[in-house]
């Protein structure tokens, strides 16, 4: 048991020298809707992620319950082209990234001693775009024409044969990219302008440097995605022909325009994963993060890479072969960065004095099942074999190990790692474990068949299949919808955590945890290091750590 | 603990407001060059 009862209180200097400064807003106006406070912003990140995770999970419940049997059974073919898509562009838009975001914005100013965001106000707009935004997407499913049904990748020509609805689509991604961006803005204005004297780079903890890389791919992409969208607005609308073959324009180049976004896209989800990752396992195996300078330039490689591999998407549109060629090497060549972590991940853990609570359970089932993802990634970078997967359900698959025990998995492993610290609170241990096995379990009975469909030529987005797919999608869906009913518990655990907990949270919470958020009280102040902490080796995580 | 006076708070806040223009210039810049280069093709 590493919950610390009796310590924490080692540095309740700095809490103490934020005395008297927690003049929280009153009332819910002034609390919420005018915040500029990187703890309550955090918190409106958080729940807003939440809410889409069920509205986007609830869509996923639609699609595997329609795919239970063969047969159209529940809904008509163009509303699972809908739920597809909207699940996607929800779970990708409307939970993982806000909810890094809200992880941000709680942890970034904790963890390099900062007193808040730097542009208080722009983080404010940032959050406060988001509902109108998805509201704005949401309605589009009770407009005539219905939502977006061609994916969330919205190739042309299936993207522009959609009605007028397309438009208030476009309007949304274009709301997501600007909170998206300007977010980013503050992440970096944060981290380059806000440390505590002392804290150098090389001693950030690996969180801030993994949404340091993360906020500048988010600043280089967005926009792509906001030209290329508007492009799709225009052709639509007002008569152009950007990617309309029939006036001359070129439907593949919307593609690669696509990808050369959405491949950064996967690692703006990914690597604050792989940050938290880093933060959980040293803790609970009580030592310090081995090869912390590794990690920082494996990070920043994965980053550079994924600029230049966009193509592998797209391998069966025709290219030439050196072009498939290289689109494959470079591929495989994340590979390596990502190997660095994996194996640094394991090493850290290698003869460390570990217990298992619920962020180390979920943070080893990251390691475990994310690992899994990548190789299948692997195989799918394989350009001729890629010819046979691509569009089946293996890749749905690959991408779903990615994200779901990746990048999901990585959240709650995070949520349940500071929800002390948030709430002041202990969760249930009990119930947290109960949260991750049923989650890991279903989880894999959800995806794991799926590399079967694939392999077996089921293609994605249909709505009925042929019979000899029968059994694994049973079997799919039934994981599915463990999965879905597991993530209620998760929402209990918080619940109870936040109002009826009686365990309170020590300053630590967890023996070996080290950094600055560790020396502030839990829950910290309303405004936390007025004054900038000292740092010294017990603030830095990885301290003892040659670099 | 150590302090940081006000004009290096000042500063600090200077700089916070700088490089947030510096990105958001170059977010914009990203978005006007691909709707141009989609111009100029078409």
């Amino acid at each position: 048991m590493s919950i610390e009862h009796t310590q924490g209180h080692e540095h309740e200097s700095h809490a103490a020298h934020d005395e008297d400064h927690d003049h929280k807003p009153t009332g819910f106006m002034n609390r919420w809707l005018f915040t500029t406070n990187h703890k309550d912003i955090g918190t409106l990140y958080l729940v807003f992620a939440l809410l889409m995770f069920f509205i986007g999970g609830a869509m996923a419940m639609v699609i595997r319950a329609e795919l239970f049997m063969p047969g159209l059974q529940l809904v008509e073919p163009d509303f699972f082209n809908q739920m597809t898509t909207m699940h996607a562009l929800i779970m990708v838009f409307g939970a993982v990234m806000p909810a890094w975001v809200g992880f941000a914005n709680w942890m970034i100013p904790l963890m390099i001693g900062a007193p808040d965001m730097a542009l208080p106000r722009m983080n404010n707009w940032s959050f406060w775009i988001l509902p109108f935004a998805f509201a704005m997407l949401l309605s589009t499913l009770l407009m005539d024409s219905g939502g977006p049904a061609a994916g969330w990748t919205l190739y042309p020509p299936l993207s522009l044969q959609g009605g007028q609805s397309f438009a208030f689509v476009v309007f949304a991604v274009h709301m997501m990219g600007i909170s998206s961006i300007m977010g980013s803005i503050n992440v970096i204005a944060t981290i380059l302008n806000m440390r505590a004297p002392g804290m150098t780079l090389l001693k950030m903890p690996l969180f801030v440097w993994t949404w340091l890389i993360t906020a500048f791919l988010l600043i280089a992409v967005m926009p792509v995605l906001a030209g290329a969208v508007t492009m799709l607005l225009t052709d639509h609308f007002f008569g152009t022909s950007f990617f309309n073959a029939a006036g001359g324009g070129d439907p593949v180049m919307f593609q690669h325009i696509f990808w050369f976004f959405g491949h950064p896209e996967v690692y703006i989800m990914i690597l604050p994963a792989f940050g938290v990752v880093s933060e959980i396992i040293p803790t609970f195996a009580r030592k310090p993060l081995f090869g912390y300078t590794a990690m920082v330039y494996a990070t920043a490689s994965i980053a550079f890479l994924s600029f230049i591999v966009w193509a592998h998407h797209m391998f069966t549109v025709g290219m030439p072969l050196t072009g498939e060629l290289y689109f494959m090497y470079a591929t495989m060549l994340i590979a390596v960065p990502t190997g660095v972590k994996v194996f640094n991940w394991v090493s850290t853990m290698w003869q460390g004095s570990m217990t298992f609570e619920t962020p180390m359970l979920f943070a080893i089932g990251f390691v475990v099942l994310f690992t899994i993802g990548g190789l299948s990634g692997l195989m799918l970078a394989i350009t001729a074999a890629d010819l046979q997967y691509h569009d089946t359900y293996f890749v749905v698959a690959h991408f779903h190990y990615v994200l779901v025990p990746g990048s999901v998995f990585a959240l709650m492993a995070g949520a349940y790692y500071w929800l002390p610290k948030w709430t002041g609170h202990m969760y249930s241990e009990k119930w947290g474990k109960i949260h991750f096995w049923l989650s890991a379990i279903s989880v894999n009975i959800l995806f794991f068949p799926q590399h079967y469909l694939g392999l077996a030529g089921m293609p994605r987005r249909i709505p009925d299949y042929s019979t000899q797919f029968a059994d694994f999608n049973m079997i799919s869906s039934i994981g599915g919808f463990i999965f879905g009913a597991s993530q209620l518990v998760f929402v209990g655990v918080i619940v109870h955590c936040v109002y009826k907990s009686r365990q309170a949270a020590t300053g630590r919470v967890w023996e070996g945890a080290k950094g600055l958020e560790w020396t502030l009280p839990s829950p910290p102040p309303y405004h936390s290091f007025n004054t900038p902490p000292v740092i010294d080796s017990t603030t830095v995580a990885h301290a003892g750590e040659a670099h | 603990m150590e302090t940081v006076d006000r004009d290096e708070i000042a500063a600090r806040r200077h700089r916070a407001v700088k490089t947030a223009w510096v990105l958001g210039a170059i977010a914009a810049l990203i978005f006007v060059l691909f709707i141009l280069s989609g111009v100029m093709k078409s």
